[in-house]
């Protein structure tokens, strides 16, 4: 996830197109996912994703967002399928548990629409200016600029936050930590990790705050006296 | 102890180190100096298997960094990072402690000896929560967390930074101290005081490149090549060197004040 959402400089046509309209765009992907229930319609929609990674000239790390989606997609799928025993039954575990045809279309429709709507987004993001999308949204859709900055700021913050991630599981590799055991054990060890990650980001945001503040960030839209 | 025998680096298509070959003692106390993005944190992450040369080969305490684990180096190879934050993740100086001892060692008793030991050596309480400690403990805890077990090798990326004279001063006698008992130390270091005070051996990196590699003495007087490297040497360097000839071999106010009083009683 290195380098996710994070704006990548360009002259493509993608770069050009207003900043709102590429939101647009990337909602419109995000419903159609949602409104069909057609796999081969989902499948044809991450297509276009990947493609729209290419013409942005962001292909390979679309595709690297691609896999990491599809790795996060598997633990879901493999979740969903014990969870749905409707359809006919294709393998009977014991204790009564039964993976059905339907169980599995459905794991993989669930899977299909996080990555189908998640991608387009993040494509999208990478590929504006947040400074042009806070812009955009308060001159044309006069969302109040208190909400539009802490939207991209948020968004802002992602890449940071996931900067920060590798920064800290580097750190704690260099103690001894090993990260490529099994899941559980992967797990019990990232979770004290988060720690000095939620730390270093309240601080973060913290900071941010007070320098918006003593920027006159509360001045914003009021007269001077 | 450390051997790096024709490394290359590469990040992203752009080549940061090149064509280094060095050797490093057991017991040495090593200083790595050398302007911003002169590749210094990537060096020092060679040293501990974080990075693994594009090119060459690292050896450090005898396994090749390519192909030991991180995790293993990590037995032997101490890393303390600029930022300690990054390495504190429990809620108390004896959680933290034990975090590292146990990810390392499994005997217990030899655990709570060493967890003992740390306690006393760096005078830290327990029961202090080392995330809303300030800025010098939570330095101070971090180093703690990997002088407990003893490594061979101790790498400090910017051990001072942030840290008053004081903080500064304690720090650094606590890694001479395992410097004494044998530990190699390897620092990335911006101060040039604390290098000329603490090192034994100066190297400079600047443009990817070894650019030099000598005492404090012998190196942090080549005015030239230190400012090639956006560097200053010592104050009291640059006053000696100004001097003139007579005074080449003063590098601390000590020897600057013995030297003056020399020579007016000599007149």
């Amino acid at each position: 996830m290195k380098g996710m959402l994070q704006y990548v400089h360009g002259n493509t046509i993608l770069h050009k197109v207003p900043p709102l309209l590429k939101l647009l765009i990337a909602i419109a992907i995000c419903a159609a996912c949602f409104s069909t229930r057609s796999l081969l319609v989902l499948l044809a929609l991450i297509v276009l994703d990947v493609i729209l990674g290419f013409i942005g000239n962001i292909g390979r790390q679309t595709l690297r967002t691609l896999c990491s989606l599809c790795k996060f997609s598997s633990i879901i799928f493999v979740l969903q399928i014990f969870f749905v025993t409707q359809g006919n039954a294709l393998v009977t575990l014991p204790l009564g548990v039964r993976i059905t045809d339907e169980g599995l279309r459905f794991s993989a429709m669930i899977c299909m629409r996080l990555i189908g709507a998640t991608l387009p987004l993040t494509v999208m993001l990478t590929l504006t200016r947040l400074p042009d999308l806070t812009r955009q949204l308060v001159k044309v859709l006069h969302v109040p600029y208190k909400y539009a900055f802490a939207f991209t700021t948020a968004i802002r913050f992602i890449p940071i936050l996931a900067r920060d991630m590798a920064a800290v599981i580097e750190a704690q590799t260099a103690r001894g930590v090993e990260l490529d055991g099994n899941f559980i054990k992967k797990l019990r060890l990232l979770l004290p990790l988060c720690v000095p990650l939620l730390v270093s980001s309240i601080r973060k945001i913290e900071a941010g705050a007070i320098s918006a503040e003593l920027r006159g960030f509360h001045l914003r839209g009021k007269k001077a006296a | 102890m450390i051997h790096l025998n024709g490394v290359h680096f590469s990040y992203e298509g752009r080549e940061v180190l090149s064509g280094i070959d060095l050797d490093i003692a057991s017991g040495e106390f090593v200083a790595l100096i050398g302007p911003n993005g002169a590749g210094k944190s990537t060096f020092s992450k060679l040293l501990n298997g974080l990075n693994k040369p594009t090119q060459g080969t690292v050896t450090v305490a005898g396994l090749d960094t390519k192909k030991a684990r991180t995790s293993a180096l990590a037995r032997k190879v101490g890393f303390l990072f600029q930022n300690p934050d990054r390495q504190l993740c429990r809620s108390t100086v004896r959680d933290e402690l034990l975090f590292g001892l146990e990810l390392c060692l499994t005997d217990k008793a030899d655990i709570q000896a060493r967890l003992d030991k740390t306690l006393a050596d760096f005078h830290l309480d327990p029961a202090l929560n080392p995330l809303t400690a300030s800025r010098g403990e939570r330095q101070r805890v971090a180093l703690a967390s990997l002088m407990a077990l003893t490594p061979q090798l101790l790498i400090l990326d910017e051990p001072t930074t942030g840290l008053d004279w004081r903080e500064c001063m304690h720090t650094m006698e606590l890694v001479t101290a395992l410097n004494r008992q044998g530990a190699t130390v390897f620092m990335v270091s911006h101060d040039m005081e604390v290098v000329r005070d603490f090192a034994q051996r100066v190297l400079v990196l600047n443009k990817g490149r070894l650019a030099a590699d000598g005492t404090p003495h012998e190196v942090l007087r080549r005015t030239e090549l230190l400012s090639d490297a956006a560097l200053l040497p010592p104050q009291i360097m640059q006053l000696s060197l100004s001097l003139g000839a007579n005074y080449d071999d003063i590098d601390t106010c000590e020897e600057m004040t013995e030297s003056l009083i020399r020579r007016r009683l000599e007149k």
